[in-house]
């Protein structure tokens, strides 16, 4: 009888040898690149003496959000974070409607001009942030928008590359059911936002968590565009956190910070992966 | 709209009327399409197009070194630029940069894409969750979770060196070895998305290729190295160019990890480029000549990515 079972259990395992390793390699590799977030996260919940133990122990000995209390309390981090919700959701908010406009304009509308307005608009895709980053610093500056949320997000309100992808999807939609809805005596506007957005919800739902990946993620605008440590986004205030608290070095505290600020991306990444993966190996782009 | 406006038309003859009320619809039509696409050209013009110009008028001036005249210096910046031995030495760092980032980066993750594209049977969500999940951690994330680890005393990457009985350096602070430190990092964040675009390429090779192999004994390192690799190279060559733009524009880990030093050994184009404009006493028409010489790069790069692609696609 034992015998037997382990005879079974012999075989099954060399049946399945190849996934058994498989498993073990890919799961292996997994946790590896996985590695620096879940040291953050579990140094984030350590005691302060337990964090700078040597040798370093990954698990917490004690659990403890003292860590996120000194954070949130040394520095302003709510105001960071509402700050960092009112940029990311300006910006999201504008290049959704604007982009979903143009593309609109750019699929369905038909006027002089358009294809080659188009490829201007794809064209600023090549334009990198470094050649515009200074004059719109000094523009920025002489409107008296530093250090506003108007200068945070104004240059960032439209987005060449939602142009591209949400044309891309009303382009899918079929021309019979502009016609038809036009024969119905619905204009334009109202076809866009009754008839089209909600057919191409998918779409436009993934430019959106591009959007706000990239938005969320600023980091040298924000950081040059701002001085006042109560304009700081939560990126900018994590780095003036750690410089701050390096000579103290009180590395939970840093590292509950760093969670603070990761944790909306990895919520959206959690919910919305199977789109986010979709979206990039379609485009080829971030955003 | 336009329709019954027309058949309305039909029913009071005029020839004239009609063409002019068929002008008109044209021109009411291309109007609504403009207005369309006012805000985005708005944005667009003031904050992308606009500052082209403004960039290279700017890189052609410097401030007086007393009171705020503007000066013009017609191309002295530029030939300021390559007797500056800061700045050929972040040329220097640059291309080191991007050899070290590029190569490895890409390499990883086709390996990695290899890997996943074998079909198993459970918890393969668990491991693209894994390995994908870089890509949404912020550049500033990165620089401070990399801070960590490279920390010289209580590092988890020391420690494990000192496992396997080496000393590790203190990695930021090092000049031999920050260069590399900060690169990992920048590999680490663009995993992700070079996995996804070499898995998505590699999905797309035809499976009877694989097959036919099989049937001829083909191992699976054959198989790997004479129907993945080359299938994939038009991929291949996009990661290539995407990532050397993109390692032209790393910034946020560079600042956090070690603010371009110790000594200008990770001060890439970019970084001198925002110390020039930003840090201490701004020079920013020194630091707009810097802007428009990595645009021309950038511009050489992307231009000969559209050429070659154009013909791969063109040829298939």
């Amino acid at each position: 009888m034992s015998t037997t079972t382990t005879r079974n259990n012999k075989s099954w395992f060399r049946r399945n040898l190849g996934e058994i390793s498989l498993q073990v390699i890919l799961i292996s590799i997994g946790l590896f690149v996985a590695l620096p977030i879940i040291i953050a996260i579990l140094t984030s919940f350590k005691l302060p003496n337990d964090v700078t133990n040597y040798p370093p122990t990954l698990i917490p000995k004690i659990w403890t959000f003292e860590n996120y209390v000194t954070a949130w309390t040394s520095k302003p981090f709510g105001r960071f974070f509402l700050n960092s919700v009112i940029q990311t959701g300006v910006i999201v908010f504008f290049q959704v409607i604007f982009s979903i406009m143009a593309a609109y304009a750019f699929s369905i509308l038909e006027f002089p001009g358009r294809d080659m307005l188009f490829y201007v608009i794809v064209a600023s895709l090549m334009v990198p942030f470094q050649l515009t980053f200074i004059p719109n610093f000094i523009l920025i500056s002489q409107l008296g928008w530093a250090n506003t949320y108007m200068g945070l997000t104004v240059p960032f309100l439209a987005s060449a590359f939602g142009v591209f992808l949400l044309r891309q999807f009303f382009l899918t939609i079929p021309k019979d059911l502009h016609d038809s809805a036009r024969i119905d005596g619905a204009g334009n506007w109202r076809f866009l936002w009754q008839i089209l957005v909600p057919l191409s919800k998918g779409g436009i739902s993934a430019f959106a968590i591009f959007s706000f990946l990239a938005a969320w993620s600023q980091y040298l605008w924000p950081l040059i565009i701002t001085n006042e440590e109560n304009m700081r986004t939560i990126q900018i205030g994590i780095r003036f956190f750690l410089f701050d608290q390096e000579r103290g070095a009180d590395w939970g505290a840093i590292m509950a910070a760093a969670v603070i600020a990761l944790l909306p991306t990895l919520l959206i990444f959690l919910i919305a992966q199977r789109q986010l993966v979709k979206g990039i190996a379609m485009t080829g782009l971030k955003g | 709209m336009s329709q019954t406006a027309q058949i309305e038309q039909t029913s009071q003859p005029s020839a004239q009327s009609r063409k002019r009320r068929k002008t008109w619809n044209k021109v009411k039509a291309a109007i609504e399409g403009y207005l369309y696409l006012t805000p985005t050209l708005i944005i667009l013009a003031i904050f992308v197009y606009i500052p082209i110009f403004t960039s290279f008028r700017l890189s052609l001036t410097r401030i007086a070194p007393f009171g705020n005249q503007t000066i013009f210096v017609g191309i002295g910046n530029y030939a300021r630029l390559f007797a500056d031995p800061d700045y050929l030495n972040s040329l220097k760092v640059t291309l080191m940069f991007t050899l070290v980032v590029v190569p490895v980066g890409i390499i990883l993750a086709v390996l990695l894409a290899i890997a996943l594209s074998y079909p198993v049977r459970h918890l393969s969500w668990f491991h693209r969750l894994l390995i994908f999940v870089p890509i949404v951690i912020s550049t500033a994330v990165t620089g401070v979770l990399f801070r960590w680890i490279y920390h010289p005393v209580v590092g988890y990457l020391n420690y494990g060196l000192s496992l396997v009985g080496i000393d590790g350096p203190n990695w930021l602070s090092s000049k031999d070895w920050a260069l590399f430190a900060v690169a990992f990092a920048v590999v680490w964040r663009g995993l992700g998305f070079n996995v996804i675009i070499a898995l998505a390429g590699i999905q797309n090779i035809d499976a009877t290729y694989y097959e036919a192999a099989k049937v001829d004994g083909a191992n699976m390192w054959q198989r790997i190295r004479n129907i993945t690799l080359p299938l994939l190279s038009p991929t291949l060559f996009f990661l290539l160019i995407i990532n050397v733009i993109n390692t032209l524009q790393v910034f946020g880990e560079i600042n956090i990890l070690t603010e371009g030093g110790p000594g200008g050994a990770t001060n890439t184009m970019l970084y001198s480029i925002y110390y020039d404009a930003f840090v201490g006493t701004p020079f920013r028409g020194y630091a707009s000549a810097q802007a428009y010489l990595l645009f021309i790069v950038i511009l050489i790069i992307s231009f000969i990515q559209f050429r070659i692609l154009g013909k791969r696609v063109h040829y298939q």
